[in-house]
């Protein structure tokens, strides 16, 4: 994005920041109780040493910014109705047009002494690991970048939400809390989603099929140790169109996370681990019938400091095939791809600033070793330079 | 783009990548040696006047305020009212009377917010603004310094 866009942006920015809080309060001009308005806009900036990341980064791009506007209104005690509206720019990936994150119905309709039940229906956020539901709001996330072995941003529409339903419920013990989510839906994919699993846009179709989710989270002394595990798991289907190199087949996704998260007072460890098994089926010569198995995990340590400042540092591993970690199967392979765009190490250290409760900068440097969660849409594999660093800023608000 | 290289090169080992997983370890050992200092305050619970409820276990109160807990065993609305993040009393009653740190209340209203599967709680700024709003909402909870006692409110008991 050139200086004036950016301007003309910032300028937006601002005016917005002006006009949305008014609207939050127009909320309890409605004197309704059951009414809530919130919403977050946040605008990054990012430069690498080389590569391209949310936009044209190895001369600094401005092309980073999400915006969202949420509503929720308690129709009955049990009963809520709620969607967000979500605008996301992440350079040639994401191109900020409107979108409905979620737009749903939660019947909250059994409850007990220690715990309840409830059924969600709709496009329903997908419950992956601890961070996925709100992956978007910049004060709900760790860093700028939320770790890419577990929160892909290349094929982040797969994971995002999907059009389906999803049972809850709670079990309140003296040993814990126990929080389960299962259920079906079709994941709202985008063409991110066929650059990621067959490397290019092409003029057919990859749709995605019903998926299954599942979400177990344990929580002691009220989140200060959480443990979750996660399962999705469903296929995605290619219509191709006349010209296309691939034949009518099926990819085969199934996601498993393991998460674990303790939190003292100013302390915050967290872990995840990742593997995901792509299998492709009558998709042609080109992707032979096969299974592979993505892996990838992180470590990450906040500590807060003062009231209003937080240092994080995280290592995050990807590996894109856990048999053929360090790429040199895929190298050899036909096409030649070099080794180093089948995993990526990133070393992230960041600071934030909660300047007030509403209002929130962070800064992070990345070290990286690889390029696995590049995407093929913002870079030329075959150029693409193994070792890089990126610097990211990032400034939010939120309401 | 050379001379950057040439800048993370001349970074002197000790602050190297390599030596992160030492430094993470280092500091994780000493948050387990860190226990913060407790400011006490005696606090106390307090619903609408007209609830049917005057005792609650520790797990539930916890449910109600992480806002996933939506309604009273009789079936009626619950509204939950807290002082600011950083508001002593919200400190104070966040540790001592739910067992856990605001953030991990911010957090669980944030997560259930921005998810569309709930609500966050409404915020008063006063002990008097807080009496005032559970006297005239029903299914409202919320709480009080035990010196700010009052007779219009009803006292919630934890089990």
């Amino acid at each position: 994005m050139n200086r004036y866009r950016f301007w003309k942006w910032s300028r937006r920015l601002v005016l917005l920041s002006w006009l949305l809080p008014p609207l939050a309060t127009a909320a309890s001009l409605f004197a309704d109780e059951n009414l809530q308005i919130h919403g977050f806009l946040s605008q990054g900036y990012t430069h690498t040493s080389a590569n391209n990341w949310f936009g044209d980064s190895s001369n600094g791009s401005w092309d980073f910014r999400e915006l969202g506007l949420n509503a929720s209104y308690r129709l009955t005690p049990q009963l809520q109705i709620s969607g967000q509206l979500l605008s996301l720019t992440a350079g040639e990936m994401q191109d900020g047009s409107l979108s409905l994150d979620y737009g749903l119905l939660d019947y909250h309709f059994a409850n007990f002494d220690n715990g309840s039940i409830g059924l969600r229906i709709g496009r329903v956020k997908t419950p992956i690991g601890l961070y996925n539901e709100t992956r978007d709001v910049a004060f709900t996330r760790p860093t700028n970048f939320l770790p890419q072995s577990i929160y892909f941003d290349k094929v982040r529409n797969l994971e995002l939400s999907n059009d389906g339903f999803e049972i809850y419920g709670d079990l309140l013990t003296d040993w814990g809390d126990l929080l389960l989510q299962g259920g079906m839906g079709k994941p709202v994919t985008d063409e991110n989603v066929e650059y990621a699993y067959l490397g290019n846009d092409w003029q057919g179709e990859l749709s995605a099929d019903l998926f299954f989710f599942g979400r177990v989270i344990y929580e002691l002394d009220g989140g200060r140790i959480r443990l979750s595990a996660t399962i999705a798991d469903g296929d995605l289907d290619f219509e191709p169109g006349p010209t296309d190199p691939f034949s009518n087949g099926t990819t085969g996704i199934q996601l498993r996370v393991l998460s674990f998260q303790y939190n003292a007072e100013s302390w915050h460890f967290t872990t995840e681990y990742m593997q995901e098994d792509v299998i492709s089926r009558d998709l042609g010569a080109l992707q032979p019938d096969g299974d592979n198995t993505a892996e990838g995990y992180y470590l990450q340590l906040v500590h807060d400091l003062f009231s209003d400042w937080e240092i994080i540092a995280r290592y995050d591993v990807s590996y894109l095939n856990r048999d053929d970690r360090d790429g040199t199967k895929q190298e050899a392979g036909p096409f030649g791809i070099p080794a180093h765009n089948m995993f990526a190490k990133d070393w992230t250290l960041g600071l934030r600033w909660d300047i007030t409760p509403a209002f929130m900068v962070r800064g992070e440097y990345h070290w990286v070793d690889g390029t696995a969660w590049l995407s093929s849409r913002e870079n030329n594999l075959f150029q693409t330079e193994r070792h890089w660093q990126m610097f990211s800023l990032l400034a939010s608000y939120r309401f | 783009m050379e001379k950057r290289q040439d800048r993370t090169a001349a970074i002197p080992d000790w602050v190297s990548p390599r030596c992160l997983p030492m430094v993470l370890i280092l500091l994780l050992a000493f948050s387990l040696l860190f226990f913060p200092s407790r400011q006490a305050f005696a606090l106390q619970l307090i619903t609408h006047p007209d609830a049917d409820i005057t005792e609650i276990s520790r797990n539930t109160a916890r449910a109600v305020f992480s806002m996933r807990r939506q309604v009273w065993p009789d079936g009626a609305a619950i509204r939950v009212f807290v002082f600011p993040d950083k508001h002593k009393l919200h400190k104070a009653f966040a540790k001592q009377l739910l067992g856990i740190f605001p953030h991990q209340l911010r957090r669980a209203w944030d997560r259930k917010v921005f998810s569309g599967t709930g609500q966050a709680p409404d915020t008063v700024q006063s002990e008097a603004e807080m009496i005032e709003m559970i006297k005239k909402t029903p299914g409202a909870v919320g709480y009080i310094s035990e010196d700010n006692r009052d007779e219009s409110v009803q006292i919630l008991e934890m089990e």
